[in-house]
């Protein structure tokens, strides 16, 4: 057996077969994650409005998302009739594929990375502006007005927001002197970045919240104004694989933010990964806590946001740390 | 700087708000878990009308089938009020009424307008079936079922 | 204001007469020729009224036209009649002069058959060409050929870069089936129109089959938000009809009930205008408030939603020391979670930027379309029924009317939250005074048999001014029941305050109204 296993490892390649099994894991990791998600969202929205939400299946209604998932899975895939085929079958796909991409590079404990790339934050940045693309195309292969709505207030509020995220990804880069997510990590063995750059943390989160259209910045879906925004005539799975990639890439932001800001994997007693998800998992609470609690902004006031004070801000704050350094 | 206020001020204001949230999380739940917790029926719920037993003879109920509640429902909703003369007694007992649930908006004018107070609300909440039939409710049948009970 | 002797001078043919008002609901009646209408109208208009309501009465002799006008510093009804031929009845349009008339005029168009000269748009409103005669002629009218082309509503037309899209009849913000058609460049919209009709049940119509007493359910089923102070209007206009005096008991029961819908009905309105801005969680916050108004209420009546609780000289039982012990507690309660809201809703600064400044109206606009309740107060007119023609106990209960400034929709938020705290405090002083005696006047007709004659009631229901205009021909059943909506007059300001708008700020207009499509629709 052992010999069998040896001899497949040489004829791939230990780095291949790292890969494969990393990108396996990573998918069971995104599905469980996705799951897990909707039954908190529905916990901590429930709980939040003093009621007690799903709990009917399984133990505190933990076997929920699986029951909806197979509801989901069983259901008719209604393609309207005056979709564009291409786009309307294309976008769900390339919504799921980059957020998977993303996974690949971030380093989940000492050790547990898939990959430890030397530009991962340009993979992490370059995969995920991909699913502003998934969205357009969504709305425009819908061909439904409220969807187009939904996918064009995606595109400029994506573009307006991509612009803080990174640069206030940039001030962490320039001070560890690296792209690889481990070396960032490492760089923050002393003190957390969040304490050095407070200001850089809050736009960063605020932009984040943003590029995965959540509340207070859920336009492209705003559900009182556009029905549903992009995905107004998905159903089915394909409006399944929408949900799975939002919850996905809720959690990617708050994956980077822990390994930007938070240290990452580093942290007393106990082991590194244990310490990731207490992180990032405490960030997702806080995606989900503003959902429940704040109203969304106007479509003006989204992008005068943006452009007046968090890209102003994160450039002064990139010229003052970078000056700081320089000294 | 009143821009840095404002927004510092807009911040707190956030925070603030977090906070009634955070708090509602950790409070106790409001809501009661139907089907297996139930809360009382005030007194005074209209449901659908029910018969009132004679409380001299319990065997028949206190309509007279004059069929005034049929005249006077809005909806004409009490669909059959018919009685008969048992030998020896002054007046009629009812032996049919039908009542068609599906149209009847609990006004309570029928019971109202009822000379004789035979008719009251029942507390039956929640009546559910799976034709329209099903709430073609014969009272006087049903005053016979309760008394058995 | 307006004087007699100078109307008299104006209109040397009409025939103008004081009215006893404690009787008859209004002021004074002025008969005119049909061909003076925009001349009154226009008389009036510069005297700064409004058109209360406009709508048509069947004589079988001739159609009756009636306008009623009335005015915001201090109520003075006045009813303008003017009488139509029934085989070819044509009037002239006032569309021009009150806005809202171009609504009335279409309603009246499609019931009655009645061709306004001068109307733009003389389409379907609650009707489809499936109804082939005016449902509201006492003798059945077929509708003609040429009448049915100007029904049918005409297409919009089409232009570079504008798109057409249907808010409705199934959206989440249009609080139930409301369409309205927004012509939009990109996200601004250039022209709306609201379409009614889609849960039209004609109640006005069942009024005149069924007797004053069997009426009794359908008020509480046109506004199921306010059930109970639609059931006052009705059940107050036929006590004023036929002369029952109503014990003090029960006058004061209706107020305390009627303030307790008032607030259920406030409460909902917050929670469903937060869900519009995008904020859901405030939405259950308010359910759990209202479910103690609703246990209340329920306790009393037996009911949750539409209560049909009040009758002809009083209540349908009486109140309990446990109702004022639980009423207590609620006021209690309410208080103390306005701060809760307060923190949660008006301090939230994405909420100020949604609220502040959006969907302002002027007395002007409010003057063309006769609009009412909270939506005007926000202007700063301190007009309320409850103070201006007291009813019930509100004529020995002081309380105050609060009024915005800018008349946005920050504003009308703000004064819905004062009015909750302010129902309450009427609330309170109502059970301190709360008489014992009797809940119902003991001698009562075994049957409603009013005089001759017609009749105005009004009512502040929570959305508005509230009236009920009757015709009795001394029978038991009501020859015409009109019902004046305020919702409707309210709506219909949108088309004009949401040109211009972005999307999202035109859905938090509409959901600023507080409007119950029941309600317009009837």
């Amino acid at each position: 057996m052992t010999d069998v296993l040896k001899i497949a490892v040489e004829a791939i390649g230990q780095d291949t077969l790292r890969v494969i099994l990393g990108l396996i894991g990573v998918l069971i990791l995104v599905v469980i994650n996705a799951l897990m998600l909707t039954w908190a969202e529905r916990k901590v929205a429930g709980h939040m409005q003093r009621r007690i939400a799903a709990k009917e299946v399984g133990p505190f209604g933990l076997i929920q998302p699986i029951a909806d998932s197979l509801k989901l899975l069983g259901k008719e895939l209604i393609t309207p009739m005056k979709v564009d085929r291409v786009l309307y079958f294309l976008a769900p796909v390339i919504c799921f594929i980059p957020v998977l991409v993303s996974f690949v590079v971030i380093p989940f404990g000492e050790g547990l990375q898939v990959r430890d790339i030397n530009v991962g934050i340009l993979v992490i940045l370059a995969f995920s502006s991909l699913s502003v693309l998934s969205i357009f195309i969504a709305g425009w292969g819908s061909n439904n007005k409220y969807s187009l709505i939904g996918a064009a207030r995606s595109v400029a509020q994506n573009i307006a927001y991509e612009v803080p995220l990174l640069l206030s990804l940039l001030i962490v880069v320039i001070m560890v002197g690296s792209l690889s997510l481990k070396d960032i990590v490492e760089a923050q063995k002393g003190m957390w970045f969040i304490l050095y750059q407070p200001i850089a943390f809050l736009i960063y989160f605020i932009a984040g919240v943003a590029e995965t259209n959540r509340t207070p910045f859920d336009l492209p879906e705003a559900e009182s104004e556009l029905v549903a925004g992009f995905h107004t005539e998905y159903s089915g799975m394909r409006f399944a694989i929408f949900f799975l990639a939002e919850y996905t890439n809720i959690m990617i932001i708050s994956a980077v933010a822990t390994t930007f800001f938070l240290g990452g994997y580093l942290g007393p007693y106990l082991p590194g990964i244990v310490w990731f998800l207490i992180k990032t998992y405490f960030l997702v609470f806080v995606i989900l806590w503003f959902r429940w609690t704040f109203p969304r902004v106007r479509f003006d006031q989204l992008l005068n946001f943006s452009w007046k004070i968090l890209i102003p801000v994160s450039f002064i704050n990139l010229i003052v740390t970078g000056g700081i350094l320089k000294l | 700087m009143t821009k840095v206020t404002e927004i510092i001020k807009g911040a707190a204001s956030l925070i603030i708000g977090m906070g009634v949230t955070i708090k509602a999380f950790f409070s106790p739940v409001v809501t009661v878990q139907y089907p297996r917790q139930t809360i009382d029926i005030t007194p005074r719920f209209r449901g659908h009308t029910k018969l009132l037993g004679d409380e001299e003879m319990p065997e028949r109920t206190k309509c007279v089938a004059c069929g005034i509640c049929a005249k006077n429902c809005p909806s004409r909703s009490i669909k059959k009020v018919e009685g008969e003369k048992k030998e020896g007694e002054k007046k009629k007992t009812a032996t049919t009424y039908i009542l068609d649930f599906t149209t009847c908006s609990q006004c309570g004018i029928c019971v109202e307008s009822c000379p004789f107070d035979a008719l009251a609300f029942s507390a039956d909440y929640n009546p559910a079936g799976y034709s329209r039939e099903d709430f073609l409710y014969d009272l006087v049948k049903e005053y016979e079922k309760r008394k058995k009970v | 204001m307006v004087e007699i002797e100078e109307l008299k001078r104006l209109f040397p043919r009409a025939e103008i007469a004081e009215i006893p008002y404690e009787e008859r609901g209004y002021h004074l009646s002025i008969a005119v020729e049909k061909g003076d209408i925009p001349d009154v109208a226009d008389t009036f208009a510069k005297k700064g009224c409004y058109l209360f309501d406009l709508f048509c009465v069947d004589y079988l002799d001739f159609l009756e036209l009636v306008y009623f006008f009335n005015n915001h510093s201090a109520p003075y009804r006045i009813k303008v009649t003017t009488k139509l031929d029934p085989e070819q009845p044509t009037a002239p349009s006032i569309s021009r002069i009150f806005t809202i008339a171009h609504w009335y005029e279409r309603e009246i168009h499609e019931f009655f058959g009645v061709f306004f000269e001068g109307h733009p748009n003389l389409t379907y409103l609650f009707l489809h060409e499936g109804i082939d005669f005016y449902p509201l002629r006492k003798k059945q009218v077929k509708v003609s050929e040429e009448d049915k082309k100007r029904l049918m509503p005409k297409p919009p037309g089409e232009e570079e870069d504008t798109f057409f899209i249907n808010l409705g009849p199934q959206h989440p913000s249009t609080h139930g089936v409301l369409r309205v058609i927004l012509k939009m460049d990109g996200e601004y919209i250039l022209w709306a129109e609201p379409v009614l009709g889609y849960l039209h049940r004609m109640h006005e119509k069942m009024a005149e089959n069924r007797t004053y007493q069997q009426f009794l359910p359908n008020p509480g089923r046109m506004d199921y938000m306010g059930a109970l102070n639609f059931n006052l209007a009705h059940v107050k206009a036929v006590e004023k009809l036929c002369g029952i005096e109503v014990p003090e008991r029960a006058e004061y029961v209706r107020t305390i009930t009627c303030e307790l819908n008032r607030i259920g009905s406030h409460l909902l309105w917050l929670g469903a205008f937060l869900a519009d801005l995008g904020g859901l969680t405030p939405f259950l916050y308010v359910f759990d408030d209202r479910e103690q108004v609703l246990d209340i209420l329920e306790a009393v009546t037996g009911s949750r939603l539409t209560y049909s609780y009040f009758r002809f000289g009083g209540l349908y039982n009486d109140v309990d020391g446990e109702f004022i012990e639980k009423t207590k507690r609620f006021i209690e309660r309410l208080r103390g979670r306005f701060d809760m809201y307060n923190r949660l809703i008006t301090g939230n600064v994405i909420f100020i930027n949604r609220v502040k400044g959006v969907g302002i109206m002027d007395e002007a606009l409010i003057r063309r379309y006769g609009s009412s309740g909270p939506v005007i107060r926000s202007t700063g007119l301190p007009y309320d029924i409850r103070k201006k023609e007291p009813y019930a106990a509100y004529r020995d209960i002081d309380f105050e009317i609060p009024t915005g400034v800018n008349g946005d929709n920050m504003d009308r938020y703000m004064i819905r939250l004062k009015e909750m705290e302010i129902s309450l405090n009427i609330i309170e002083e109502a059970i301190n005074r709360l008489p014992d005696g009797p809940y119902r006047a003991e001698k009562l007709p075994k049957k409603l048999k009013p005089p001759k004659g017609d009749l105005l009631s009004t009512v502040e229901s929570p959305r508005g001014e509230l009236g009920v205009y009757i015709v009795s021909d001394e029978t038991e059943i009501p020859y015409r029941m009109r019902w004046r909506v305020p919702s409707y007059s309210n709506l219909m300001t949108f088309p004009e305050l949401a040109r211009g708008c972005l999307i999202a700020d035109a859905i938090a207009i509409l959901g600023s109204y507080d409007i119950v499509v029941p309600e317009i629709d009837r």
